[in-house]
């Protein structure tokens, strides 16, 4: 016994340290991995910079967003001339679009108090069950079979909603009806959503203008964009007018460069366009934008961009401005001096559409009086933009759902019932982790669960291994 | 039984950065201060399990298992607690098996490495639980230069999995092999 008192056996201990060791070194890897089959893709960076400034008159709010991104994407869904046919590049799909054809996009949730889960929990509180482009997405044909998102509104996917607009929570079909979502929206239950689009607005100087209730619906009126495409012929409705422009397409090579001329011609709009001619001698490469741009009519038409919007030297530099109160109580949120209100804003970028986007928490904005963001008060037509930035963090939310949250599965939804703001338990980068770690909760847990126990061999094993090196020394062994 | 657990789990941590004391006073000093450290020792490990097993069975009680297993933070706080308590038992098997001999010869340096896993283990648990309690720590911090985030979960590629699974069985086999030679 003496011998194995002086030799290795002791040393055997170091078995627990370099199992766990080799554990701690290799954590975390071996299971995120994009998966595009099941809409998965994680961006390589799960968070990012916002700056934001807000000003406003006696009529009208600005709004001022700058953000990095390493180039400017303003080509979206463009229809490229191959061997007869045109194709489609830049529909929405998981992750950035390989051609680099989907469009940069600032979204901006605006409520005043209707929607008080929203000024706690931000965008989060729309995210319901089987949201487009989720892994457990609702299927195109049973929305399209839904009585009411299917057969009256013609949608074929669940879109960001509200969470009352449901009879039960966690079930996507159980649309209120059509009386309580009316009394809902009168009621003030909605959020109203500044939706700027690099190509299917910004172009002609305008954004989209939004709101969501039972589902991210379009304000009254007609929107800032059409679809060029005449289904029965296959072919574009209209191309550029040579006239006007010296050209009838764009071309796919200076499409995909990276490289914008925001002076040139790289859009569609009614200024621009002629009908499409069949009979011209189109060639491979040849682009014509899917969509054409036109002046927005109505509500939806209440949001124009201040001067130009514009990326240059590695950052989007982006001014809205909207009447203080449009008229459209319905659609929009009125605003007023001495108004404090919740915002909450997303960013997209690198040619990435739909939920593969970075959401900011929700934050006060505050029109003279005190709040996250404060509106400065000027007069004059157009501010001088002489405040402070206020810098936000985007991230990355990857797939959790407000029905995940407020359930047993979430150790705060306790918290949630008791109206604890978020920003009190959670940073945006830990979101953003939690977030794609919700991408892959059945895969990590198993393998979790897994590695505890592997460490607990380990540990069983060299306590075996020990055991004889710890042997009681009897009397008589000692000398 | 949140506050439960956080008064818990005192016992277990104070017993074991207690029991990590005495063994690197054992260890490595003589003398009366390390004698009453290696004679004191056995009770000490022994009351440590008793509170650690009682802070992990309330602690599994605090939220619904669904909420356990589906945060990362609370996960690494299990992981962490159960490696805490599994390397204790393994101090407490060796020191009980071994008596008042535990610190002889080359013995006493594995009770050192040990502890001092066991020490990164349950500092890593008692900093996951200001966590989930609301209170963080810079020790947090510490760990990510160690290259873990404690917002993601611990977890392991396959062959790692795979390589601690043979450490365990090679050196248990080794154990029973060599216990079989000394009779």
């Amino acid at each position: 016994m003496a011998r194995q008192n002086k030799g290795t056996g002791p040393w055997l201990a170091f078995g627990v340290p370099i199992a766990l060791g080799l554990a701690w070194v290799t954590q975390g890897t071996g299971v995120v991995e994009n998966d595009l089959e099941r809409n998965i893709y994680i961006p390589d960076e799960l968070t990012m910079p916002l700056q934001v400034q807000a000003a406003y008159n006696d009529e009208r709010i600005f709004f001022r967003y700058r953000w990095p991104a390493e180039q400017a994407h303003v080509y979206h869904d463009m229809l490229r001339y191959e061997d007869g046919e045109w194709i489609r590049h830049g529909s929405s799909m998981p992750g950035p679009n390989p051609d680099g054809t989907y469009e940069d996009r600032v979204a901006m949730l605006v409520d005043d108090g209707g929607v008080p889960d929203f000024g706690r929990y931000g965008g989060y509180i729309t995210v319901g069950d089987q949201m487009r482009f989720f892994s457990d997405s609702a299927s195109p044909a049973e929305v399209a079979e839904h009585p009411y998102l299917g057969q009256e509104k013609g949608k074929s996917d669940v879109r960001k909603y509200l969470p009352d607009t449901r009879t039960d929570r966690g079930d996507w079909r159980s649309v209120a009806d059509a009386d309580v979502l009316a009394a809902q929206r009168e009621a003030g239950y909605f959020l109203d959503l500044w939706h700027w689009r690099a190509g299917r607005s910004n172009p002609i100087g305008v954004s989209d203008d939004q709101w969501v209730g039972e589902y991210r619906n379009s304000d009254a009126g007609s929107g800032p964009y059409t679809t060029n495409w005449d289904s029965e012929s296959d072919r574009p409705r209209w191309m550029l007018d040579p006239e006007k422009t010296g050209q009838r397409a764009l071309r796919w090579e200076d499409v995909t460069s990276g490289e914008v001329d925001f002076d040139g011609i790289y859009y569609l709009s009614e200024d621009n366009r002629t009908d499409f001619d069949p009979d011209h001698d189109w060639q491979n490469g040849d682009v014509i934008p899917r969509r054409l741009l036109r002046q927005p009519e109505g509500s939806r038409g209440s949001i124009a961009v201040q001067g130009q919007a514009r990326w240059e030297d590695g950052y989007w530099d982006v001014t809205l401005v909207r009447d203080l109160d449009t008229g459209s109580p319905l659609d929009d949120k009125i605003l007023a001096d001495q108004g404090v209100y919740d915002i909450g804003i997303a960013v997209y970028r690198n040619a990435t559409g739909s939920r593969w986007h970075y959401v900011s928490l929700p934050y006060t904005l505050g029109l003279g009086r005190q709040a996250d963001l404060q509106a400065t008060a000027f007069a004059g037509s157009a501010p001088d933009w002489d405040d402070e930035w206020f810098d936000m963090t985007l991230f990355y939310p990857g797939q959790v759902d407000w029905p995940l949250l407020v359930s047993r599965a979430h150790a705060g939804a306790p918290d949630i019932a008791e109206g604890t703001p978020v920003q009190a338990r959670h940073s945006e980068k830990q979101l953003a982790l939690y977030g794609v770690e919700m991408e892959f909760r059945e895969a990590i847990t198993s393998r979790w669960w897994m590695t505890l126990i592997a460490g607990l061999i380990a540990m069983l094993g060299t306590t075996l291994a020990l055991l004889p090196s710890f042997r009681s020394i009897r009397q008589g062994d000692r000398s | 039984m949140n506050g439960t657990h956080a008064m818990l789990t005192h016992l277990p941590v104070g017993f074991w950065v207690l029991a990590t004391l005495m063994i690197l006073v054992g260890a490595f000093l003589s003398g009366r201060l390390a004698e009453i450290s290696r004679a004191a020792l056995l009770p000490v490990l022994v009351l440590s399990l008793l509170g650690g097993l009682a802070a992990i069975i309330i602690g599994f009680l605090v939220w619904p298992m669904e909420a356990n297993l589906a945060s990362p933070l609370t996960r690494n706080h299990i992981l962490m607690a159960l490696w805490s308590l599994g390397i204790f038992s393994m101090i407490t098997v060796l020191v009980w098996k071994a008596g008042d001999a535990a610190f002889e010869g080359n013995r006493r340096w594995a009770l050192v490495i040990l502890a001092l896993t066991g020490g990164l283990m349950f500092s890593s648990a008692g900093t996951l639980g200001g966590h989930l309690a609301g209170a963080s720590t810079a020790f947090s911090d510490v760990l990510g230069l160690m290259g873990w985030d404690v917002y993601t979960t611990f977890y392991s590629p396959f062959w790692v999995i795979a390589v601690m699974v043979l450490i365990g069985i090679a050196l248990g086999a080794l154990g029973l092999m060599n216990q079989r030679k000394a009779g």
